[in-house]
């Protein structure tokens, strides 16, 4: 049995992405005692990823917005933060974070504590999209960025939103073909956010240069189009792709296919909120910005005392949004310490940086029509095998509420928790395309860890 | 106009849902049977617990009513089945020389009673369930015992009630808020969705039937919420295929309660409960806690009970953890369900109180409660579970 281990600090960080760092950054400048922990093997969150030490640079360059990372990493480490990466946490109290990592069991302590969690990938069910070579785009990124593999050699990418974008320069960079890019949403919502998005000029350089990337790849990005359906012999080889109306729904009699080894889908993220509704955490469901998000005060405060949460958690914005936010959060408990006064300087500039976030999210508000992709037989929970038509089954006896539909087809009883499934599942079984998802009802182990870590749990 | 029925079963978990299936059986096809429940089919404490059909030896009353009730089980999944019974039988174990001298006893319990039960040494274990700890020497195989999935067992059991009584109507996301009284007769039941009149309302409300009761105009009813925590792990890390007891869960779980129900400060107990389900997945019990409608999770209690399974089955130690959960046992007083009339109220039936039995007993009390409100024989003598025994 694993050895029980205790760390103390000032404040405990839940995840290393920008949100985390620029946190970590700012408090351990001030003289506190900063432990982050991250699952991940390398500090970065998704965006600045690392790969692992050694690896040669990928092809093309790095995005403008990367240079912003190696900074931040860069500072970080030279301050005397605690960093455990590999680091699972799996429950959390006021001032206190359990974590497992390589199998032992850890607790913090410490006063306040910071929730960078970041996002999952929203998964859209559609048939054919549990097969091998079908991966999200988070996916992509671990792979190419993370361990510097080609997950394939001629892909698809299709979704919707801004990640469609460093999906697509990752693969050019690992040399994959990428045969099509389809972006579900339709065009002109996307132009007319466009002023909004180029007015910030981090926004504008980081647009740019992506777009130069796609040209230079010469892969034109096809507005009102996703993949209707994928299949192959073990793996995928081929995936249907089709035109979608204004709200998503597949245009019938406009498919055609692509012979592909690898479908890369991305319709944007669903913030992590686990670990604060943990903690007891008041949420609110916020369709612009990925779905039920944790509420905070102008400074990153949540509705419990000494826990602040800065990030994706607080809903999706992006990685600029995220380091602003956890500057902030950093800024609010050092004031909230009495060290140094607040300000209004930083949180007016995270208040315009999320309005920035929301203008360009708004242009790629979910379509709920895509859910009519899914045919009776595909699955709509991967963790438990559930196709849609006995997910349905399930609402019509048990009722659609997730709880309902879970206890009726175990969907959501998995592994994942209803991670991957939870944001669609109740709108595909009840046939209510836009129904929002309940609220999830969090249980310890927050993330699965091993019962022996749950036995050798320091006590609090 | 107002809407109504003929019969209206408030609780749709296992026993309501099982008083719907065996009603349905016996009454006329056109009968309108309702079923109302505030919450999702199976929602409740019937979702949230184990799925032991346990056949317990402690007294013959007791072996009646089980055996009785895992043999409607066992038809259930001869016609269809549907929510994944699987046959493996149950091994009490033991740790100490005390416990260990309860297995022959246990076994003699089933062989008066005219059954089979089986003390393994340790190699016979070991052969039975490599996956055992290495230093146990001794346990008891009854086969009698299984496990189903109750959530969809409560589905298939509305499914044939509804072949039988096309016109049933059940009702997720229904509560009852009140109830009118003609005299002392059952008039209506007032759900947030409107009235029902109807002259016959059963309350398989678990946890909640004294509330339920309460609003009959009923005193309150001595049922009680006994806490469960349960872990389940990922699919495919069990490391048994039987279901595994301490032996000494009979005597905790069955036995003389030590304490008072109403008390608040109840430190609670576990005995090892490991149930290896279709998936490969395992559920770790069992703890039992009063401490009212509590459903947080208790952590000291649940890092003793997966302790407990570890020694056990020392695999589950790596194998992943992937959520806990609370259930609310309805406990009755005196440890035996309710099921009858409650003579008070004209109209009014109870079917509930099984604490941690509801699964394995739900068809047998659905059957006896059908068998009561249309007054033919019952199955297995239902006097002492009759509700009036608290009719002072
Ligand atoms: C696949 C993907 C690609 C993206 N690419 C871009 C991009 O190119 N440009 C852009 O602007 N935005 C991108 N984003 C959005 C980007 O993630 C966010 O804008 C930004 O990273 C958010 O920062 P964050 O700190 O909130 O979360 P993240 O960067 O996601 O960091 C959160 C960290 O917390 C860790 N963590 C979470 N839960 C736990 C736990 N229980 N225990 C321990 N550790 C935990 C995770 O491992 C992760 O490392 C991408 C997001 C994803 C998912
Ligand atoms: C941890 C644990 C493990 C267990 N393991 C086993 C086992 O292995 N084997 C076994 O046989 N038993 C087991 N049990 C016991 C079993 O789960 C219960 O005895 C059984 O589920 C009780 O069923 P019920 O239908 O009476 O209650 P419930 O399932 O709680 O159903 C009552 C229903 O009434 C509804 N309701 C309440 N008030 C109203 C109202 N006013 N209006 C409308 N609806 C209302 C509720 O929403 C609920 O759905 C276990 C229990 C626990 C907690």
């Amino acid at each position: 049995m694993s050895e029980a281990r205790v760390l103390d600090a000032d404040v405990g960080v839940i995840g290393a992405g920008p949100a985390g760092l620029a946190a970590a950054r700012r408090l351990a400048a001030a003289g506190l005692r900063v432990v982050v922990l991250d699952e991940a093997p390398q500090p970065g969150g998704q965006i600045f990823r690392q790969a692992p030490p050694g690896a040669p640079a990928l092809p093309g360059g790095e995005p403008p917005s990367h240079h912003a990372g190696h900074e931040l990493l860069a500072a970080a480490a030279a301050l005397p933060i605690v960093w455990c990466a590999g680091a699972t946490v799996w429950d959390a109290q006021p001032g206190r974070l359990w974590f497992e990592r390589d199998g032992a069991s850890w607790l913090v302590r410490c006063r306040e504590i910071v929730l960078a969690p970041g996002a999952y990938d929203r998964c859209i069910p559609f048939p054919g999209w549990t097969l091998p070579g079908v991966v999200t785009a988070g996916a992509v990124q671990v792979m190419v960025r993370g361990f510097g593999v080609a997950p394939g050699r001629r892909a698809l990418v299709a979704g919707s939103g801004p990640l469609l974008l460093p999906t697509i320069t990752a693969l050019v960079a690992a040399g994959v073909e990428v045969v099509a890019a389809l972006e579900a949403a339709p065009r002109w919502p996307a132009l007319r956010a466009l002023p909004r998005v180029l007015g910030n000029g981090a926004r504008r350089r980081e647009a740019f240069w992506y777009a130069r990337r796609l040209l230079a790849a010469g892969v034109r990005l096809r507005w009102g189009h996703t993949v209707f359906a994928c299949d192959g012999d073990g793996r995928v080889q081929r995936a249907v792709v089709g035109r979608v109306t204004a709200d998503g729904r597949p245009v019938r009699g406009s498919e055609r296919t692509l012979a592909v080894d690898l479908v890369a889908v991305g319709f944007g993220l669903v913030p992590s909120i686990e670990l604060g509704l943990r903690l007891g955490c008041a949420a609110r469901h916020d369709a612009v910005r990925g779905g039920h998000r944790l509420e905070v005060d102008a400074a990153q405060r949540t509705s419990v005392a000494s826990v602040y949460a800065a990030g994706e958690i607080c809903g999706i914005g992006g990685a600029q949004v995220a380091a602003a936010e956890g500057e902030l959060a950093a800024a609010a408990i050092l004031a909230d310490r009495g060290t140094v006064q607040l300000g209004a300087a930083l949180p007016r500039r995270v208040a315009a940086e999320r309005r920035a976030a929301d203008a360009l999210l708004r242009a790629f508000a979910p379509l709920p029509g895509l859910h009519a992709l899914a045919t009776p037989d595909t699955i709509v929970c991967r963790c438990e095998d559930v196709p849609l038509q006995r997910a349905q089954a399930a609402a019509a006896v048990h009722g659609g509420s997730a709880r309902a539909i879970k206890v009726g087809c175990r969907a959501g009883m998995g592994p994942c928790q209803a991670r991957i499934c939870g944001p669609s599942l109740q709108a595909l079984a009840t046939g209510a395309a836009d129904r929002v998802m309940d609220l999830p009802v969090v249980q310890v182990p927050v993330k699965p860890v091993g019962a022996a870590t749950i036995v050798d749990a320091p006590p609090g | 106009m107002v809407e109504t029925a003929d019969l209206v079963v408030v609780g749709g978990g296992i026993v309501g849902c099982s008083v719907v299936h065996q009603l349905a059986r016996l009454v006329p096809r056109e009968t309108r049977i309702v079923l109302l429940d505030r919450g999702p089919i199976a929602g409740a404490t019937s979702g949230s617990s184990m799925g032991h059909l346990m056949v317990t030896p402690d007294d013959p009353q007791s072996y009646a009513l089980t055996a009785a009730s895992v043999r409607l089980w066992r038809d259930l999944q001869a016609r269809g089945g549907g929510f994944d019974f699987q046959d493996t039988g149950a091994l009490y174990l033991a740790d100490t020389d005390e416990d260990a001298a309860l297995l022959p006893v246990l076994r003699d319990q089933f062989t008066a009673v005219g059954d089979r039960a089986e003390v393994l040494d340790g190699r016979a274990l070991r052969s039975l369930e490599p996956g055992l700890a290495e230093d146990l020497d001794a346990a008891l195989f009854y086969p009698g015992d299984a496990v189903v999935l109750p959530m969809p067992a409560c589905a298939v059991m509305l499914q044939e009630a509804r072949a039988c009584c096309p016109g049933l109507d059940v009702r997720p996301g229904c509560a009852v808020v009140g109830v009118d009284r003609d005299g002392d007769r059952i008039a209506a039941v007032r759900t947030e969705h409107g009235a029902i009149a109807t002259r016959t309302l059963v309350n398989a409300t678990g946890v909640w039937a004294p509330a339920l009761a309460e609003l009959c105009g009923a005193p309150r009813l001595p049922i009680f919420p006994r806490a469960g925590n349960l872990a389940v792990t990922a699919h495919w890390t069990t490391p048994v295929r039987t279901q595994l007891l301490e032996v000494s869960y009979l005597r905790f779980a069955h036995g003389a309660a030590a304490v008072d129900p109403t008390r608040t400060d109840d430190p609670g107990g576990h005995a090892v409960n490991v149930q290896p389900q279709s998936n490969g997945s395992c559920l770790i019990g069992s703890t039992r806690q009063f401490r009212g409608m509590d459903r947080t999770l208790n952590p000291q209690l649940l890092r003793r009970s997966l302790q407990r399974a570890i020694r056990y089955a020392p695999g589950l130690a790596a194998a992943p953890i992937v959520r806990t959960w609370v259930g609310l046992r309805p406990y009755a007083i005196d440890k035996h369900p309710l099921i009858g009339p409650w003579p008070p109220v004209r109209g009014l039936w109870i079917a509930a109180g099984h604490e941690g039995l509801g699964i394995t007993l739900g068809p047998i009390t659905g059957r006896l409660l059908a068998q009561q409100v249309v007054g033919v024989p019952c199955d297995v003598d239902p006097q002492p579970y009759l509700p009036a025994r608290f009719c002072a």
